[in-house]
């Protein structure tokens, strides 16, 4: 019997048939049928009666017996693809992961801002790290560059490196190098063309420029027969700023200090020597050696290929020795006659050794600050990922492979990273202008810091390395997608499971590492700042508040006689202490708190009886000095204006003098005068009339120095310095008193400019304290951002894990939990995740403030403050981040959340 | 509720279940598994061939099964479905999902599983 002809015809009636396979397979269990029928004994016309039944009955189901066509999956897995369709495929990906990221934009905006501030500021901080301490020197052979420091008996001299007579016995014929310089820094007044201008310039042995092998960008260098020559070699920045990039510059005449020099070469701004500073070279004659004289200055050496440090400390150690005897001037410049030793270092770290630690310091901790944005970037994207895990799921079952749902995902995370990154980038460039501006103009190397291929590389790498770190997490999750499960969730969480699950335990860890780490970087930060606040507020001696000072140089040759500066100097104190404002004015010849200058020695005999050679920094001041600085005089007097030439001469002597050479009866000794004797060199006894406190240093390193202060009123109507500080104590704004310095000395000769008018607690700030400034500024914003980053994460936990355990809060308060309890059960939650990270945070800081230990002034790597402190204001901000979603979880109306749910 | 509603209820719910399970055992045809279930459950369970088809051609669009045809030698030309692996894992969550309800109704009723 033909069946499907059979059941064929059952369906000719009008409704529609069948497609043939089905056909064929209800013929087939029609026969089936059929034969089964016979076997069991039925006669032929029951079972064709038995066929006729089913076949009526899948006529009136006809409609329903259509097998549905298999739905291919939507794209194919990328492992059969052409490659033209799988780019297709990625712009396709790229376009849904951009309208995806559009409807979501607050994740994505976070996300991308947390790791364009990551990136930005790592790749920042490592243009500078490697401007400074990486970048090759712009010198061919800088790395055989070296700096000498000569020592004798162990000490080391109070100012310059290296002495003539060791520089003379090492300078020829040394068999380690290939050249020796001698240099050193000095500030003279440009004139000439031009306003008069104060600069820095060097005045180096023509060695110099055969050391380092530059060659002039315009004209020709002078040479060691021209050493003599009043020439001058331009920096490029002074000859593009002042005049103009003027071609014809060579052969002019320009005044360095009422001096002319012409003008022989510029040279260009990538050899800035020793630092960008440097506005001009100009010759300079090591003095012969002579017994009893020593001159001081720096000295580089570029050693011959293959020599080491160690064999060229060696010859110069050898050759120094044979040098002639300084006698009681090496006692004087040294503090011991011992034999002398030369040290070298290499020039790069030699130069950058002050920065190279808190570089280094500042690296770590913003590689801290990527690592929370990092995971906290990885938190959000798991956040968003689990959001979508529905979504995901249905289009695995529209038929997308895991591996296409996968590269979905990964192509949204690249798209977040790549975003970031760029970003990330755009913001390295700016910091990085930013950083110029901030550097105290002294760091090291700050011309080689810039934004160049290295940094972009680095900056690229790390952008990738982020975004790669930042879908982990999600792609992780995602291998455990589980259909059915997800598709029958119902996005909360079983009760009781809400904070145990996987995923809970993944995100808590993401949260205990971003706590740590704003914990280690604000126990930084708090170290750095208050051993900033230390320094500021640091006893110097002297009272900083409220005091203007102003540089006054009469260097030129108009003011070559003493007697006329004597008279200006009278004159512009006098107009200066009468300005309304000003409570006191007084003027010294070196400015307090610039360590070294010269010493003088001086023999007397001590009031216990002993003959004493002392080693101490003279100083001349006006009589109202001590007053307008508020040192303290510790005994006896002052200066007053009645200390004058015609009276008993006097000195007054710091605290450290007192000590170290006069014992308690300092007040009444008498002292030879140092340093300012008359011009006829007859010896003047002067009788200590008072003590006063050491001006102390407080910048880490320098100490306190002995003193003798002499008033300027005693020296017969002469002033033998060309360069004196100003300074005013003010009862008003400094601003308004500051244009009287410029004017007073106008008044007193029209030609003369005043410059560096600041208050002191600026100078200070600018000089000595400019790095533990930055420093303390530097992580401070870092440790701010970690903290913000910890705090917004907390948040964002609790509030997820809140509304995860709505259902389990709500049967808590339906089944009698007070409020408070609930409150308390949200915010131990929070607050037990960040007493985690503290407690992994205060190890890690614990461990690495020895890092610190060096660069810390008044306070220890161990402040109990500080490790008390970051504690608390993290628990603070714990619970302030834990409280909102508390609060929301308290108040909610247990009954509506149940129904809901 | 009378027993035959109860028992069309059901019957209803548990079709593709049992679909499943003896697919789980061994690949059959559409006329073996109405015969399967029929003795298997001693005549309280039988299907109607008009409504076995429409079931079956639901779950392979589903993916729980897969149908093709075989021709064994001596045999004519039939339909054998087979598990796929979204059958196995719904067979399994559906046999926990039974479990479930009986060990319920066990508890509440008690009413065992056979």
């Amino acid at each position: 019997m033909d069946w499907i002809a059979r059941v064929c015809r059952g369906f000719e009636d009008g409704s529609a048939a069948p497609e043939p396979d089905v056909i064929a397979e209800l013929a087939e269990h029609a026969a089936a049928l059929h034969e089964a029928a016979r076997a069991d004994g039925c006669s032929p016309e029951d079972a064709d009666r038995l066929v006729s039944v089913a076949i009526q009955r899948w006529r009136d189901e006809a409609a329903t017996l259509t097998r549905p066509v298999r739905r291919r999956p939507a794209v194919a897995p990328p492992s059969t693809m052409a490659p033209a369709r799988l780019l297709g495929a990625v712009a396709q990906d790229i376009g849904y992961a951009l309208r995806l990221l559009r409807r979501e934009p607050r994740s994505a905006c976070l996300t991308v801002a947390l790791l364009a501030i990551a990136i930005g500021a790592t790749s920042a901080l490592f243009s500078v790290a490697y401007g400074v301490l990486g970048r090759p020197l712009p010198w061919p052979g800088a790395d055989r560059l070296v700096v000498l420091e000569e020592t004798r008996g162990g000490s080391a001299a109070r100012f310059g490196h290296v002495s003539n007579t060791t520089y003379l016995a090492w300078h020829d014929g040394a068999s380690t190098l290939a050249g020796l310089a001698a240099w050193s820094t000095r500030l003279v007044t440009l004139s000439g063309s031009d306003e008069p201008e104060r600069i820095r310039i060097v005045a180096a042995s023509a060695s110099l420029f055969t050391v380092l092998d530059v060659r002039p960008l315009l004209g020709a260098l002078f040479r060691a027969s021209d050493e003599t020559l009043p020439v001058a070699v331009l920096s490029e920045t002074l000859w593009r700023d002042r005049f103009g990039a003027d071609p014809t510059i060579l052969g002019r005449a320009i005044e360095l200090d009422g001096q002319p020099h012409t003008v022989v070469a510029v040279m260009p701004a990538a050899v800035a020597f020793p630092d960008r500073r440097t506005q001009a070279i100009v010759p300079f004659v090591v003095p012969p050696a002579s017994a009893n004289s020593l001159s001081m200055f720096e000295a580089v050496a570029l050693l011959r290929p293959g020599i080491t440090v160690a064999q060229a400390e060696a010859e110069a150690t050898a050759r120094g020795r044979t040098g002639v005897d300084a006698g009681m001037t090496a006692m004087a410049i040294f503090g011991s006659r011992g034999p002398v030793r030369v040290t070298a270092q290499r020039w790069v770290d030699a130069w950058t050794a002050d920065v190279r630690r808190p570089l280094i310091v500042l690296l770590l901790a913003v590689g801290l600050l990527l690592l929370a944005a990092t995971a906290s970037a990885s938190a959000l994207q798991l956040a968003r990922t689990t959001g979508r895990l529905r979504e995901l799921a249905i289009r695995a079952a529209l038929g997308a492979g895991r591996s296409r749902v996968t590269r979905q995902l990964v192509t949204e995370t690249v798209l977040l990273g790549a975003m970031g990154g760029a970003a990330g980038i755009a913001l390295a460039a700016i910091l990085n202008r930013a950083w110029l501006v901030l550097l105290p103009v002294d760091f090291p190397r700050s011309g080689d810091i810039r934004v160049d291929a290295a940094v972009m590389v680095f900056a690229a790498v790390v952008a990738v390395g982020a975004s790669v770190a930042s879908g982990l997490l999600p792609a992780l999750r995602l291998r455990r997608l589980d259909l059915v499960s997800t598709l029958s969730d119902n996005g909360s969480a079983p009760v009781g499971v809400g904070r145990h699950s996987r995923q809970a335990r993944i995100r808590a860890a993401v949260q205990v590492v971003q706590v740590a780490v704003a914990c280690v970087l604000l126990v930084g930060a708090s170290l750095f700042g208050r051993s900033f606040m230390a320094l500021l507020t640091a006893d110097r001696g002297f009272d900083i508040a409220g005091v203007l000072s102003s540089r006054l140089s009469m260097t030129a040759s108009t003011y070559e006689s003493p007697e006329r500066r004597f008279a200006i100097v009278q004159h512009a104190l006098g107009r200066l202490g009468a300005t309304p404002g000003v409570t006191d004015a007084a003027f010294a010849s070196e400015m307090p708190l610039t360590p070294g200058g010269s010493t003088s020695s001086l023999s007397f005999t001590s009031p216990s009886g002993e003959d004493v050679t002392a080693q101490a920094a003279p100083r001349l001041v006006s009589p109202r000095y001590f007053a307008a600085l508020r040192l303290r005089i510790l005994a006896g007097r002052g200066f007053s204006d009645a200390d004058t030439s015609t009276s008993q001469p006097v000195v007054v002597v710091n605290e450290s003098f007192a000590r170290r050479y006069l014992g308690a009866n300092a007040v009444g000794a008498t002292l030879p005068m140092a340093g300012y004797a008359p011009p006829d060199r007859r010896p003047v006894e002067t009788t200590v009339v008072g003590v006063v406190s050491d001006v102390r240093y407080v910048d880490g390193g320098t100490r306190s120095q002995p003193e003798l202060y002499y008033c300027y009123l005693q020296l017969g109507g002469r002033l033998p310095v060309r360069t004196v500080t100003l300074f005013a104590r003010t009862s008003s704004s400094s601003a308004v008193i500051a244009p009287a310095f410029a004017s007073v000395v106008r008044e007193a000769d029209g030609r003369l400019v005043v410059d560096l008018t600041m208050p002191l607690e600026q100078r200070l700030t600018s000089t000595i304290l400019a790095r533990p400034r930055l420093y303390a500024a530097v992580l401070g914003v870092i440790a701010g951002i970690a903290l913000v980053i910890a705090g917004v994460g907390l948040f964002g936990l609790v509030s997820y894990s809140v509304s995860q355990r709505s259902r389990e809060l709500a049967i808590r308060v339906a089944l009698g939990a007070s409020r408070g309890s609930v409150l308390w059960l949200v915010l131990r939650h929070g607050i037990g995740i960040t007493v985690a990270g503290i407690v992994v945070g205060i190890a890690v800081a614990a461990a690495g403030t020895r890092l610190l230990a060096t660069q810390l002034y008044g306070i220890a790597p161990h402040d109990v403050w500080t490790f008390v402190g970051v504690p608390v204001l993290l628990l603070i901000i714990a619970g302030a981040a834990s409280l909102v979603p508390a609060l929301r979880a308290a108040t909610t109306d247990p009954l509506r959340t149940l129904r809901g749910a | 509720m009378g027993m035959n509603a109860l028992a069309r209820e059901l019957k209803r719910g548990s079709t593709e279940l049992l679909i499943l399970a003896l697919l789980e055992e061994r690949d059959c045809h559409g006329y073996e598994l109405a015969q399967q279930i029929d003795a298997r459950s001693r005549g309280e369970i039988s299907f109607h061939a008009a409504s076995l088809y429409p079931t079956l051609y639901r779950m392979e669009g589903k993916d729980l099964i897969e149908g093709r045809w075989v021709e064994k030698p001596g045999q004519r030309r039939r339909r054998y479905y087979r598990l796929t692996k979204a059958g196995t894992r719904m067979l399994a969550s559906q046999r926990s999902v039974w479990d479930t309800f009986f060990g319920a109704l066990d508890r509440v009723a008690r009413i065992r599983p056979a």
